[in-house]
């Protein structure tokens, strides 16, 4: 009978977990029962169960062996200090929130299930589903060079970049990694989704984030004040029907002066696009206040859509 | 073997279970079926292949002994198995994604459970703090999700105040507020509403107040999934050619149709969901795009850039 994939799978991993040396293609089939008998078939059989096991996370150690006068030979191994999740210590409650929090928060395509496995699993939690979240391909590599403060590689619009992530974070439906642009030496920001093809991760501890990096400011709402124009300062008055929730958006120290009509706030624009579509985005419920010069520019942009009734001549 | 877990899978949660066992001599099927979620009969499957698996020369006193008495399991002989596989990259995320966002929701504990957890998860994974998860903005009001909440599980009937972003108008409607969840980066809450006589999605940075009306209202037979935009069937369409400034409209929102123009521009069908969502959009249009159908809506548009411009004291002299 032909032994079970899932038992000469088991087996491979007791072999090369338990026995304390690395172990060649002849020694691993010969010690696994269930290998084909042609060397060819068994190499390639063997070739797809290591690929399993790699997408599984079991971490298996090439070793080159040297031989007297020959050449190399290849040895594999699963060396124990990679393979064990070392133990977390915990607490029936932690474990339970940690499974309501993946019950609560839904990762689409995400391995949280399989996560809480490896922590003793969750039990039925009764947690309503409080949210969803998506993932994208790149973002598990770019989360992996994040926490080993490791350099990824990847291209991003058309070109090779190579990022020191300082952050992911999940705003306004998108992912991003934040952090230090080697190719262009400045501080960017990516959009996971958009990064195309593979991510490589570079060796740990490569880099150290600024102590003054905040994660939680580091994407703020804030667009006009993203961008490569001479700086200025705008007053906007917002009327009241939308000042509630501007100042909830910029914080109070954006308020220059509370009106009757609204709120003026006080914005540092570097972008100036970014400014007028913000502003826009209001209709006629904002006004741009001063100065003369951006106030002259949304007119002119203004006078141009009403013309030629939002086109071209 | 179809519809069955294959070999990969099973061996991927076996990996899990088997040093759960260890720890615990004596579980029962039942106990561990609902605690990892896998049905029993796939646990007994697994566990009878077992007996064959261990080490050379495979002998009794190699093999992995499975006891299962009165359907309680105990495993000797697999000292090797004694601690679960660590985390792939993905697991890791996930499990530290969603512990993030639950976190970053409103009224969620700060110093409970879930903190200490994800610290301790912090010794093997790295620094965590630098994974950020926002959820939505929920308005003025800290307390909205949890007010929310408590009508949804007590369904209470409320009055909210919204905003209408498509309309931009503010009204005030009775809805049977039937869930509340965040996808796409917002709050929502899932409603019937009243007034329009249908369920609605309303966003919770949007709902200007919140007031019980006193009544209470029957289980909803079912709630309704959580899209974030729906484009109606009866909802107009419009066409415009977009330059190369304003490409991030067809990634910004959901169009119907789409091509590459031989001139660089893209031509784009889109739904309108609402007048003053669609003024916003054709105000913010480069003078390299192009409304071009139907007249309606280039009537709408010219009219918007009009309104605006008489508040900045100009009028419109053709």
């Amino acid at each position: 009978m032909a032994i079970d994939r899932f038992e000469r799978l088991t087996n491979l991993v007791a072999v090369m977990l338990a026995t304390p040396r690395p172990l060649t293609l002849d020694e691993v089939t010969e010690r696994v029962p269930g290998y084909p008998e042609t060397l060819e078939s068994r190499r390639r059989q063997f070739e797809r169960d290591k690929e399993t096991l790699r997408e599984l996370g079991v971490p298996i150690t090439l070793i080159v062996t040297d031989q007297l006068g020959g050449t190399g030979d290849v040895a594999y191994r699963i060396l124990p200090g990679e393979y064990y999740l070392p133990d977390l210590a915990l607490t029936v409650d932690e474990r339970t929130a940690l499974s309501a929090a993946v019950t609560a928060v839904h990762i689409q395509e995400g391995q949280g299930r399989e996560a809480l496995w490896k922590l003793g699993g969750g039990g039925d939690t009764d947690t309503p589903r409080l949210g969803a979240l998506p993932t994208v391909e790149a973002l598990p590599r770019l989360f992996e060079a994040y926490r080993l403060r490791a350099v990824a590689s990847f291209r991003y619009r058309g070109e090779d970049r190579r990022v020191e992530p300082w952050a992911i974070v999940f705003r306004r439906g998108h992912w991003y990694a934040i952090g230090f642009d080697q190719v262009r030496g400045a501080r960017r920001s990516f959009r996971a989704d958009r990064v195309e093809g593979a991510v490589d991760v570079g060796a740990p501890g490569h880099f150290e984030r600024p102590a003054d990096f905040d994660p939680q400011t580091a994407l703020r709402d804030e667009p006009w004040s993203y961008g490569g124009d001479a700086a200025i300062e705008a007053l906007v008055l917002i009327d009241e029907t939308h000042a509630q929730s501007i100042v909830a958006q910029l914080g109070e120290e954006a308020v220059v002066e509370r009106r009757a009509d609204g709120v003026v706030v006080r914005l540092a624009v570097t972008n100036r696009d970014a400014f007028r579509s913000f502003v826009l985005g209001f209709l006629d419920r904002a006004e741009v206040l001063a100065p003369d010069e951006l106030r002259n520019d949304l007119v002119e942009w203004l006078r141009v859509r009403s013309d030629r009734a939002g086109g071209r001549a | 073997m179809v519809g069955r877990p294959n070999a990969s899978e099973r061996l991927r949660r076996m990996l899990a279970v088997v040093p759960w066992i260890l720890a615990h001599p004596g579980v029962t099927i039942g106990d561990l079926a609902r605690r990892f979620g896998i049905p029993e009969r796939e646990i007994e499957r697994d566990l009878e292949i077992l007996p064959m698996c261990g080490l050379p020369p495979y002998t009794p006193d190699r093999l992995i002994e499975v006891d299962l008495v009165d359907d309680q399991v105990r495993i000797r002989m697999a000292e090797y198995l004694d601690r679960p596989l660590r985390f792939t990259a993905a697991e890791g995320f996930a499990i530290l994604a969603a512990g993030r966002a639950l976190l970053a929701v409103p009224g969620s504990d700060a110093e409970g459970p879930l903190v200490d957890a994800l610290a301790k998860l912090a010794r093997v994974l790295g620094p965590v703090d630098g994974l950020t998860v926002e959820m939505g903005a929920v308005g003025e009001s800290d307390d909205l999700i949890t007010t929310l909440q408590e009508a949804v599980a007590e369904r209470r009937a409320l009055e909210i105040g919204y905003y209408s972003f498509g309309r931009d108008v503010e009204t005030v409607r009775v809805v049977d507020p039937w869930a509340v969840h965040s996808a796409g980066g917002q709050w929502y809450l899932a409603a019937w509403c009243h007034q329009a006589g249908d369920e609605r999605l309303f966003r919770l940075d949007r709902i200007r107040s919140v007031q019980p009306t006193g009544g209470t209202f029957p289980t909803p037979s079912a709630v309704p999934a959580a899209d974030t935009f729906r484009a109606g069937p009866d909802d107009p369409r419009v066409e415009m050619f977009l330059g190369p400034d304003d490409h991030w409209v067809v990634e910004s929102y959901p169009v119907i149709e789409s091509e590459a123009r031989a001139d660089g521009r893209v031509r784009v069908v889109l739904a309108v969901s609402g007048q003053a969502w669609f003024e916003r959009l054709a105000l913010r249009l480069g003078p390299g795009s192009e409304i071009v159908a139907p007249a309606e809506m280039i009537g709408i548009a010219r009219a918007a850039a009009t309104r605006v411009l008489a508040r900045y004291g100009v009028e419109e002299t053709s």
